[in-house]
C-alpha cells in the first residue's frame, strides 16, 4: 500500500520539482532533481503583467471562496434553524423541494443563470460567482438533519430565561452543530476554489478571472513552457495543500461519512 | 398572542436569505431553462427569439456533433465507472489490511482529489506530451516506441480516463473504506467458525454489507462521469477529431461560442435525461440484487 500511495504522490512531487527547473531543463525528463535549482518560472509567473495578473487571480479566488463559504454557512444554518427548530409551516415540503433540486446537474443552470446574471448586470463581477453559489441545497439539508438531533429541552430552558430567537440560534444552536458547520465549510471552500465552468462562463475580462480560469487560459499561450505552467499550478495549489495538511483528519472523516448517511 | 405572531414572522426571516437565493438561482433558472429549450434564441441572429416547439430537440437528434458528443460522454462514463469502483474497492480493502500508517496512506491517496481540475490536467498534459513528456521518455528508455497519448483518436479518451482515475480515486476509496470499517466483525467471526473461505466471506458478508454505500459511489461517479469537461478542455481541447468532446463541452461551445442559447438548453435537458435514466437503472439494478 505504501507503493500505491507513492503512485498518487509522485505526480505532485514531480510537479513541484519540475517547477524549479530552468525552461531548458524541463524538456529533459531524465533528470528528476532540478540542476540548477531555478526560480525563473515562479518569477515569471508572479511578475505582474496585463495578460496574466497571477496575484490578482489569486486574490479573486480567495475573495470568492471565503465569501461563498461565509454566506453558505450563514444562510444554510439560518434556514436549517427555521426548518428544524422553529418548524415553520410546510417544513417537510421545503426540504423535499431542496433535495429534489439537488438532483439536477449543474450544467442545466449554466445558461439560465447566465441570463439572470446578465439581467442583474452582475456578469464579470465577483457577485456572479458568490451569490448563485449560496443557492445550493446541500448545506440546508445537512444542517437540518444535524439540528433535528438537538434535544428541545435546551431551547425550552433558554426561552424560559427570556432568550430571543436570534440568541437561541446564535448561542445555543450553532455551537452544538459546530462540527457539521466545519465539514460544510471545508466542502464549500474546496468546491468554490476548484470551480472552473462557472468563472469560465461568467467572467469576461482577464482582471476578473479566478485562479483556475486564469491558469487554464494562460497555459494555452505557453503550450510547452512547462516550467511556467507548473509553477503557476504549484502556486494555485499551495493554499489548498496547506488547508489539507492542517485539516486532513477532518476532511477525510467528513468525506467518509458523506456516503454513509441517508 | 402578539409575541407568538412576531415569533412566526421572525422564523420566516430566518428562511428569507436562503429562500430568496433559492428562488432566484434555482427555481427561476429551471423555468428559464425549460422555456429556452422550446425557444430559438440566437444572440448573433437578427431573428428575435421565438417559440419553436420541439425543433431544438429534433435538431439535436439529427446533429452529428450531438451524436459524437453523446458517444464520447458514454464512452468516458463506461470506461471510468467500473475501473474506479474496482480499484477503489481494492484500495479500500488494502487499507483495511494495513496494520500501521493507514491514515498517512489514506491521506496521500486523497491528495490529488484536492487539486483543481485545471492543475490536475496540466500535470498530466506534461506527462503525456509527445516529445518532452515523462511517459514517452520512460517508454523510450525500455526500448518501446512513442505512444500517441493524446494525439490519436483511440488513445485520447483512455488517457483522460487514466488521469481522471488518479484524480478521483481518493474520494471513492475513503468512502468505501469507511463502509468496510462499519461491517461488524462478529459477522466474520461467526462465518469463520462455520468454516467459510475468504472468497465466501467477501461474497456473503462484505459485499451485501457495503452494498448501499457501493450504490452511492456508483451513482455519484456516474453523475460525475457524465459531466466530463475540464479534463478535455485542458488535455485535448476536445480533440482529436472531437473524440473527447463530451456533452458539457458541446453545451458550453454551443451556448458561449456560437451563442445558440435555446439549442444549448435543449441539449442540457437531453443530458439531464441521460443521467436520470442511467441513475434510475443502476438504482433499481443494484437494489434488486440485494433482495
Amino acid at each position: 500500500m505504501a507503493l500505491v500511495a507513492l503512485v498518487f504522490l509522485a505526480p505532485v512531487i514531480l510537479m513541484l520539482l519540475t517547477s524549479f527547473k530552468t525552461s531548458g531543463e524541463v524538456l529533459n525528463p531524465s533528470t528528476i532533481i532540478p540542476h540548477p535549482w531555478s526560480l525563473a518560472g515562479y518569477a515569471k509567473v508572479l511578475k505582474y503583467s496585463e495578460e496574466s495578473p497571477m496575484g490578482l487571480w489569486l486574490l479573486n479566488s480567495l475573495l470568492v471562496s471565503t465569501s461563498v463559504t461565509f454566506l453558505v454557512l450563514l444562510f444554510s444554518s439560518m434556514s436549517a434553524f427555521a426548518i428544524a427548530r422553529l418548524r415553520v409551516k410546510g417544513a417537510g415540503k421545503i426540504i423535499t423541494l431542496i433535495v429534489v433540486s439537488m438532483m439536477i446537474p449543474g450544467q442545466l443552470f449554466l445558461i439560465p443563470v447566465y441570463l439572470i446574471l446578465n439581467w442583474l448586470r452582475w456578469l464579470d463581477t465577483p457577485l456572479a460567482l458568490i451569490v448563485p453559489a449560496t443557492a445550493g441545497g446541500f448545506g440546508v439539508f445537512m444542517l437540518t438533519q444535524f439540528m433535528k438531533s438537538i434535544p428541545p429541552s435546551l431551547e425550552e430552558a433558554a426561552v424560559i430565561d427570556g432568550c430571543g430567537l436570534w440568541r437561541i440560534y446564535w448561542e445555543i444552536c450553532l455551537p452544538l452543530v459546530a462540527p457539521a458547520m466545519a465539514t460544510l465549510g471545508i466542502f464549500t471552500f474546496i468546491g468554490s476554489w476548484n470551480d472552473f465552468l462557472g468563472p469560465l462562463v461568467y467572467m469576461d475580462s482577464v482582471r476578473s478571472y479566478t485562479l483556475p480560469v486564469g491558469i487554464a487560459l494562460y497555459q494555452s499561450s505557453y503550450v510547452s513552457e512547462y516550467s511556467l505552467t507548473l509553477a503557476a499550478s504549484a502556486l494555485g495549489t499551495a493554499p489548498l495543500i496547506v488547508v489539507f495538511i492542517i485539516l486532513q483528519k477532518q476532511i477525510v472523516a467528513s468525506m467518509a461519512t458523506s456516503g454513509l448517511k441517508d | 398572542m402578539r409575541s407568538f405572531g412576531s415569533q412566526r414572522f421572525t422564523s420566516y426571516l430566518f428562511l428569507a436569505p436562503y429562500g430568496l437565493s433559492f428562488l432566484v438561482f434555482i427555481v427561476a433558472p429551471i423555468l428559464v431553462a425549460l422555456s429556452l429549450a422550446f425557444t430559438q434564441l440566437d444572440l448573433t441572429s437578427r431573428v428575435p427569439s421565438h417559440l419553436v416547439g420541439l425543433d431544438n430537440f429534433s435538431e439535436a437528434l439529427h446533429d452529428p456533433y450531438f451524436g459524437q458528443a453523446a458517444v464520447a460522454t458514454l464512452r468516458f462514463t463506461i470506461l471510468i465507472v467500473p475501473s474506479l469502483i474496482v480499484l477503489a474497492f481494492g484500495l479500500a480493502i488494502g487499507l483495511q489490511a494495513m496494520s500501521f500508517g493507514r491514515n498517512a496512506v489514506r491521506g496521500l491517496i486523497f491528495l490529488p482529489g484536492m487539486f483543481n481540475v485545471v492543475v490536475a490536467s496540466l500535470i498530466w498534459r506534461w506527462f503525456y506530451d509527445g516529445e518532452f513528456g515523462l511517459f514517452n521518455f520512460l517508454l523510450k528508455k525500455v526500448g518501446l516506441p512513442h505512444a500517441p497519448w493524446l494525439s490519436d483518436k483511440s488513445w485520447a479518451m483512455p488517457s483522460i480516463v487514466a488521469m481522471s482515475l488518479w484524480w478521483g480515486l481518493g474520494g471513492a476509496t475513503i468512502i468505501l473504506f469507511a463502509a468496510l470499517q462499519q461491517v461488524p466483525t462478529h459477522l466474520y467471526e461467526a462465518a469463520m467458525l462455520d468454516g467459510a473461505t475468504s472468497r465466501g466471506l467477501f461474497a456473503n458478508i462484505t459485499l451485501p454489507q457495503v452494498r448501499p454505500v457501493l450504490l452511492f459511489v456508483v451513482v455519484t461517479s456516474t453523475i460525475g462521469g457524465f459531466q466530463l469537461f475540464g479534463q478535455s478542455f485542458i488535455l485535448t481541447s476536445g480533440g482529436p477529431e472531437r473524440s473527447t468532446t463530451g456533452l458539457v463541452m458541446l453545451i458550453y461551445d454551443t451556448a458561449f461560442h456560437k451563442y445558440r442559447l435555446g439549442y444549448a438548453s435543449a441539449i442540457s435537458w437531453l443530458l439531464f435525461a441521460m443521467i436520470a435514466a442511467f441513475v434510475l437503472l443502476q438504482f433499481f439494478g443494484l437494489r434488486r440484487s440485494v433482495d
